[in-house]
């Protein structure tokens, strides 16, 4: 806009400048942000998000400054109009799936493509046959076929045993009847389903002879290939706004009695015969849930970097922004303090950046045994599951299968640090003051977008209950004798029935190899606790739901605790070039997690006698303290080390050269459509606005 | 357009059925709690004539507003503004009925600052001359105005603004001045795009004499400015105002920024019912007593209460209704294959996270009403002079306005949450309400920051009954002189909290004063620095704040005079022990240190609190209802008081969802968009960017 005033150009911000604050933070601090960032990201990785960044800056369709003021239909069509550029862009440059993934991580947005790419191409390739792949798969590679994964409906979330949909056999046509039988059995939810697919993966109850025999995958077309309508009896159409996920056309689905081929029931592992109308199970019923699992793992990963993003905004605005002058400060130092120097702004930030170090390294772990779960399945893919599909995989040979111990792990660690994120995220913004509440501060959109990884995959109460659940198998199966070197869970378990007699002494304060044993301690404490309630004192299990709650909660920190303790002491970061002085500093920001975290659940290590009264006020009043004080003078190195370039944050708050005030005007003043109209405020004239030159500007196009 | 889907219903049983059986099994009596919940005012008669009133006009309905830009977004609240404002005239409307008509419309009205800090700054700090001239005008809304304090670089610290008002005494004229860009006016409600007035807060900076080039700086004041045209409505010149762009919330509203250069203002700008410069001499005399002001801001903290009740209430009410609707799961323990799915309420970590909450509405309300009579009973006294009572109250309102409101904000979230997927949906009701009262925590003083105002004054007074030189000057001393009394600095037997609830009222005073003599010893004794306390200060504020909660939710209990019916004081007693008892779990360990209860209770508290909540449980949706929140405005699926809630999400997305009349082209071999749109639209949409 052409009308800023000269003298309203030539206004610079009050000193000192953001920008001289952020290079004496820099200067103070020894950290070497090139050694930690490579050791987060490899440089490899680096190399590729600088790669893919130049690609995407230099089209115009990418650009972000319009994002937090345009309307739904708006965003949607913009979005879409990404998502097709971004799979052109592909082709182009022969992207890599790291490549792709790196977009997506910089534009970041929820696109109309999204669970096509994700859930709909996984499930094909993981769930069909190859003749299906054939039919189906092909097609949807080449984006002919666009899909979404239908399973969550209007009345059932995360219990999926409970949806409605129906697939019957008709054993005379060798069909499949899809239908939906009431209001409640509509697939909600559904991503890219409102507008954008062509074809879906429906989950629904498969009936063979009036039987049921519990949800499976269907492959279905929904919508004309040419026209993009929906076809006859099929009902579609996007569930409308919602807190973030804007650009996302998640979707709403009816069908009235539709007939699909038997082609369509994607039968790797299960099927009806064409032939005899007999239904074959899953061979082992394990394998559909490595999907889940997979996903779960990465947003325990995710998570990390995820929290990591608000910590740089607030950590650099905070070192930015001064507020009053210190009530103890001598008289001749005048200026106001930096907000980041006060210790209830660093009692918040400072732990949340150790957390995320602390779930970026146990997301990899955690990816690391998937993998090594991977091919520990395939080969014991032959053996035939139980009778019934009722059990999941934490009640099938719990305290030696690799997977079970996997899935149980990663449903608590998916709570945790999706919790973890999501409430760290908001602590964020309200450490930035008033400004955090301005969509400028990209915290508040950012937090909304990822909300739902809150609820879905499993909502985070729901999900503990598996944890527990394959907890207390495990604790009966050490009671009973199982080898103690079986897996981790039954080592921490045998160690505490070992020891619980002789009490625990564990040196939290001086030996980091103790604070570990400490969480395990906790954990295992509760686990027989839990243990006694259900199996001695009969308790019903709905009155324990709170006691799994925590239990599930102590067991994944104990998880982030040994995870980050071991990564740091492995040989990695020595061998990938870490120098001793920033490594001094990642072990601080370990104890700071752990002592904070110990600090925040006191009670539950007092009560397990893991630690004393006494341990416990000494890390809050001294340990903690003075940790914070070491670690602030590093906070903005350790920021920088999650190296995201400012187009990615999209925040005046967060800018790497620290030119808040300047970023929050130009984007109030310049940028901001609402300033283009003129308006009529006097409530007895019927004219809104006056002159829109937004409007007219739009229609001259 | 009528299709397959108009016949469906939705699996059984059915919300209506389910609510109808909640509401039968319950013996609260609604009615009786509503007039004991809101006796005064006429709340619940205004809030019955008004709602149909905008229910019948198509410009509140809210189904839709959720879509729009942000510049759509205003645009409409603009209109719903104006609207209410000749409502207000048309149905001769008292300023309680607008006010209850904008609670209704739940917009951020772009007329808000005006109808509060700028016409009540007038008012207050107008000197009788400022008053005739401006009351009227603004009362015509001829002068429409806002409240510009706020800076780019400064917030909370008033003493740090950078906007300069500078007396000229040869033009007889105030000279304001925006010196740098982080002096520009930010964040200030209803200046963006509405007002064409403004009181501005400057640094008032006066010559030493007339004759004298040397300013002395007075620190800030209000300044009454015009800043746009009356007619065309454009800023003045060597003004620039405008929006400051989108936000987490407060959409309606028009939050701005405004830079002044060398903007020339006559002497009777400035505000002078306390302050004034002498035009000829230059002379400035100051404010008789500067705590006249505290005086409104504690009524302004009270009411913050009365509305952070109001906030909860609305979002405990979708959560309760909607989670006895939603089934999910079946009783492990049961071995009836075919048991009809659970209530999600029915769940111990359903409840855990909402009746504590429900239990908690009641706690704002009984120390919100409490405050506000305190304060209309010293209202005399201050008009005398006598701040004295004020003081205490003062201090305590910041605590309460920082735990009250955070907790208000948290539990919309919790409540979001608890409503599994469909909370994330625009058919929660409780987005927009999230949205909007999420500044809450950080406006009006940093919840963070404030706290130190009142540990500050509860540690003054700890070191005064340490001193025991005089007389108590108030009741906070007197309870530390009697706490030290006790020897309760040295050691003391724990109270036997399950006994009474006196006992457990007295628990919470204890662990407030032990927390409050630590603070003292640290700061006063060992000489600690301010700053590495902080933490520790929001600890004892948030105590004695929690203190008087659960000391005013007791004692409205007891007071006879409320005349309840004794069913209905025994749930309310049970929701008393349960916010009481649930705050206590959750900062255990401090009560524990202050010898105010056994490490045996304690460990009973888990079972006691989960008792507590399997009994409130069946009359959740009875209390909710009571605090009878319209639909109109809960706008929401989920919490719809008929319990249709799968009926009315299908229809705001099947029926109501603007994207749903678009046909996309998903194809990225093509640029076309819109199908038929033609490949140019793909340029038409880049041009928007």
């Amino acid at each position: 806009m052409s009308t800023i005033p000269q003298w309203v150009k030539n206004l610079k911000p009050a000193g000192p400048q953001g920008t001289e604050l952020l290079q004496q933070e820099r200067n103070k601090s020894s950290v070497d942000v090139e050694q930690l960032s490579n050791f987060l990201f490899t440089k490899d990785g680096l190399a590729r998000k600088q790669r893919v960044l130049e690609i995407l800056q230099n089209d115009k369709v990418f650009d972000k400054s319009q994002n937090y003021f345009a309307g739904r239909v708006d965003r949607f069509e913009t979005a879409l109009a990404r998502a097709k550029k971004l799979r052109q862009l592909h082709i182009k440059h022969n992207f890599s799936q790291d490549d792709k993934m790196v977009a997506n991580e910089l534009i970041s947005e929820p696109g109309p493509y999204g669970l096509h790419e994700s859930m709909f191409l996984i499930t094909l390739r993981d769930q069909g046959t190859p003749e299906q792949h054939e039919v189906f798969l092909r097609k949807a590679e080449q984006y002919k076929f666009i899909g979404c994964y239908a399973q969550t409906e209007l009345g059932h979330g995360s219990n999926v045993r409970g949806l409605e949909t129906t697939a019957t056999w008709n054993s005379d046509d060798k069909t499949f009847t899809i239908h939906s039988p009431t209001l409640t059995s509509s697939k909600w939810w559904i991503g890219s389903l409102g507008r954008t697919a062509n074809h879906a993966v429906v989950m629904a109850q498969l009936i063979v002879d009036g039987k049921p025999m519990g949800p499976h995958p269907f492959v279905v077309q929904i919508r004309d290939m040419e026209s993009h309508q929906p076809l006859e009896n099929i009902h579609v159409g996007d569930i409308g706004p919602k807190f973030g996920y804007n650009t996302m056309d998640n979707g709403y689905l009816l069908f009235n009695k539709v007939k699909v081929p038997h082609i369509s029931m994607l039968a790797r592992f299960s099927s009806v015969d064409p032939k005899t109308g007999k239904y074959a199970r899953p061979a082992s019923p394990s394998l559909v849930y490595g999907t889940l699992t997979w996903v779960r793992s990465t947003i325990v990963m995710q998570a990390g970097g995820v929290l990591a993003r608000g910590v740089t905004i607030a950590t650099r605005y905070c070192a930015v922004r001064r507020q009053f002058q210190d009530r103890d400060a001598p008289e001749w130092q005048k200026g106001e303090n930096q907000v980041m120097n006060y210790t209830t702004v660093q009692v918040r930030l400072l732990p949340l950046l150790a957390t995320t170090f602390a779930l970026h390294f146990t997301g990899k772990a955690m990816m690391a045994l998937y993998a090594a779960s991977q091919s520990k399945m395939s080969q014991d893919a032959g053996k035939a599951g139980g009778p019934q599909r009722g059990a999941g995989p934490e009640e099938t040979n719990a305290g030696s299968d690799l997977l079970a111990d996997l899935h149980a792990t990663s449903c608590g660690l998916k709570s945790l640090a999706s919790y973890t994120a999501v409430e760290g995220l908001e602590i964020c913004r309200r450490a930035c003051g008033g400004h955090g509440y301005s969509s400028f501060s990209g915290i508040g959109p950012w937090y909304a977008d990822y909300l739902p990884t809150a609820t879905w995959e499993g909502d985070n109460y729901m999900l503990t209950q598996q944890v527990a659940r394959y907890l207390l198998k495990t604790a009966r199966s050490v009671l009973k004798g199982v080898d103690p070197n079986t897996n981790d869970t039954t080592l921490i378990l045998s160690t505490f029935l070992a020891r619980q007699d002789t009490g625990a002494a564990f040196d939290v304060l001086g030996n980091d190899s103790d604070i570990v044993a400490a969480f395990a301690w906790r954990a295992s404490f509760l686990t027989f606790e839990a243990l006694k309630h259900r199996d001695e004192q009969k308790k019903p299990w709905n009155s324990l739901l709170v006691d799994f709650y925590r239990l599930s909660r102590a067991h994944s920190q104990y998880m982030i605790v040994k995870n980050f303790y071991e990564t740091l002491q492995s040989s990695s970061p020595a061998q990938e070039g870490m120098g001793t002085e920033t490594l001094d500093i990642m072990h601080k920001l370990f104890r700071l997690y752990a002592l904070h975290t110990l600090e925040q659940e006191a009670s539950e290590f007092y009560t397990s006698s893991a630690v004393t009264v006494r341990q416990i006020q000494l890390a809050r009043a001294n340990a903690v303290m003075k940790l914070l004080e070491e670690i602030r003078p590093h906070a903005v190195r350790l920021a920088d080390a999650w190296a995201f370039p400012d187009w990615q944050l999209d925040s005046s708050l967060g800018r790497y050269d620290g030119k808040v005030y300047e970023d929050m005007f130009y984007r109030a003043s310049e940028q901001n459509p609402l300033n283009r109209v003129t308006i009529d405020p006097y409530p007895d004239s019927p004219t809104l606005f006056k002159a829109n030159e937004a409007a007219a500007l739009k229609s001259r196009l | 357009m009528p299709d397959f889907t108009d016949t469906l219903r939705p699996a059984g049983p059915g919300g209506p059925a389910i609510l109808a059986k909640e509401r039968d099994s319950s013996d609260v009596p609604v009615e009786q709690l509503a007039q004991h919940l809101f006796p005064s005012n006429d709340f619940l008669g205004r809030q019955e004539r008004i709602v149909p009133i905008l229910e019948n006009n198509k410009l509140f309905d809210k189904s839709k507003q959720q879509n729009l830009s942000r510049p759509e977004r205003y645009r409409l609240g603009l209109a719903r503004a104006k609207q209410l404002r000749r409502y207000a005239d048309q149905y001769n409307w008292e300023d309680e009925d607008l006010n209850v008509a904008q609670y209704l419309c739940d917009d951020v009205s772009p007329y808000m600052v005006h109808y509060s800090m700028f016409i009540t700054t007038v008012r207050e700090q107008g000197n009788e001359e400022q008053r005739s001239y401006w009351l009227p005008k603004i009362e015509a809304m001829e002068a429409i105005g806002c409240y510009a304090q706020t800076e780019l670089g400064h917030g909370s610290n008033v003493r740090g603004i950078e906007c300069q008002a500078r007396w000229d005494p040869a033009k007889g004229e105030f000279e304001l001045h925006s010196p740098t860009l982080t002096a520009s006016k930010w964040w200030n409600g209803t200046m963006g795009r509405t007002a064409n007035h403004a009181i501005v807060v400057a640094q008032l900076l006066v010559p030493k004499s007339a004759e004298s080039k040397d300013y002395v700086n007075h620190g800030p004041h209000p300044f009454i400015v015009q800043i746009r045209d009356t007619q065309t409505h454009k800023p003045l010149p060597r003004i620039a105002v405008g929006d400051i762009g989108p936000k987490y919330g407060y959409a309606p509203m028009d939050n701005g920024y405004m830079l002044f250069d060398h903007f020339r203002i006559p002497h009777s700008a400035m505000l002078s019912r306390y302050s004034w410069v002498d035009p000829n001499t230059c002379t400035y005399s100051k404010p008789a007593n500067p705590a006249v002001v505290y005086g409104s801001l504690t009524a302004v903290r009270a009411s913050i209460i009365m509305h952070a009740r109001l906030i909860m209430a609305r979002a405990v009410t979708v959560a309760v209704r909607y989670t006895c609707v939603r089934r999910q799961f079946q009783d492990r323990d049961s071995n009836d294959k075919r048991a009809p799915e659970m209530s999600v309420l029915d769940y111990p970590t359903v409840q855990i996270r909402i009746l504590p909450l429900l239990a908690t509405m009641f706690a704002l309300h009984y120390t919100g009403a409490a405050m506000q009579s305190l304060y209309e009973n010293t209202r005399a006294q201050i008009d005398q002079g006598d701040f004295s009572k004020l003081a205490v109250l003062h201090a305590q309102s910041s605590g309460l306005k920082s735990l009250c409101t955070e907790l208000a904000a948290n539990s919309v979230e919790t409540c979001r949450r608890a409503l599994g997927g469909h909370g994330f949906g625009g058919g929660s009701g409780l987005i927009q309400l999230n949205n909007d009262y999420l500044s809450k925590p950080t406006v009006e003083g940093d919840n963070w920051m404030i706290t130190q105002q009142t540990a500050s004054y509860l540690i003054k007074r700890m070191s005064a009954a340490v001193a025991a030189k005089t007389e108590p000057q108030d009741e906070v001393e007197a309870a530390c002189k009697e706490w030290l009394h006790q020897g309760h600095d040295k050691r003391s037997s724990p109270l036997q909290i399950f006994d009474s609830d006196e006992q457990l009222v007295e628990a919470f005073h204890r662990r407030s004063r032990y927390l409050t003599y630590q603070a003292y010893i640290e700061r006063e004794v060992k000489n600690r620095s301010w700053n590495s306390l902080l933490i520790q200060l929001r600890k004892v504020s948030h105590a004695e704040s929690q203190s008087i909660l659960v000391t005013n939710f007791h004692k409205a209990l007891q007071n006879p005079s409320s005349n309840l019916p004794p069913p209905l004081k025994a749930h309310l007693r049970k929701l008393f022990q349960l916010f009481t008892l649930y705050t206590l779990d959750s900062e255990a360990r401090d009560f524990l240190k202050a010898s105010a209860v056994s490490d045996e209770d304690l460990d009973r508290l888990p079972d006691r609190i989960q008792q507590l909540m399997a009994e409130i449980r069946p009359h959740a949706v009875n209390i909710v209802d009571a605090w009878k929140i319209p639909d109109f405005l809960l706008d929401s699926a989920l919490g719809r008081y008929d319990g249709r809630v799968y009926e009315d999400l299908f229809n705001r997305a099947h029926r109501l969802n603007p994207l749903n009349k678009v046909t996309f082209n998903p194809y990225y071999t093509s640029d076309e968009i819109e199908m038929g749109g033609g490949d140019g639209e793909l340029r038409r949409i880049v041009a928007k960017l």
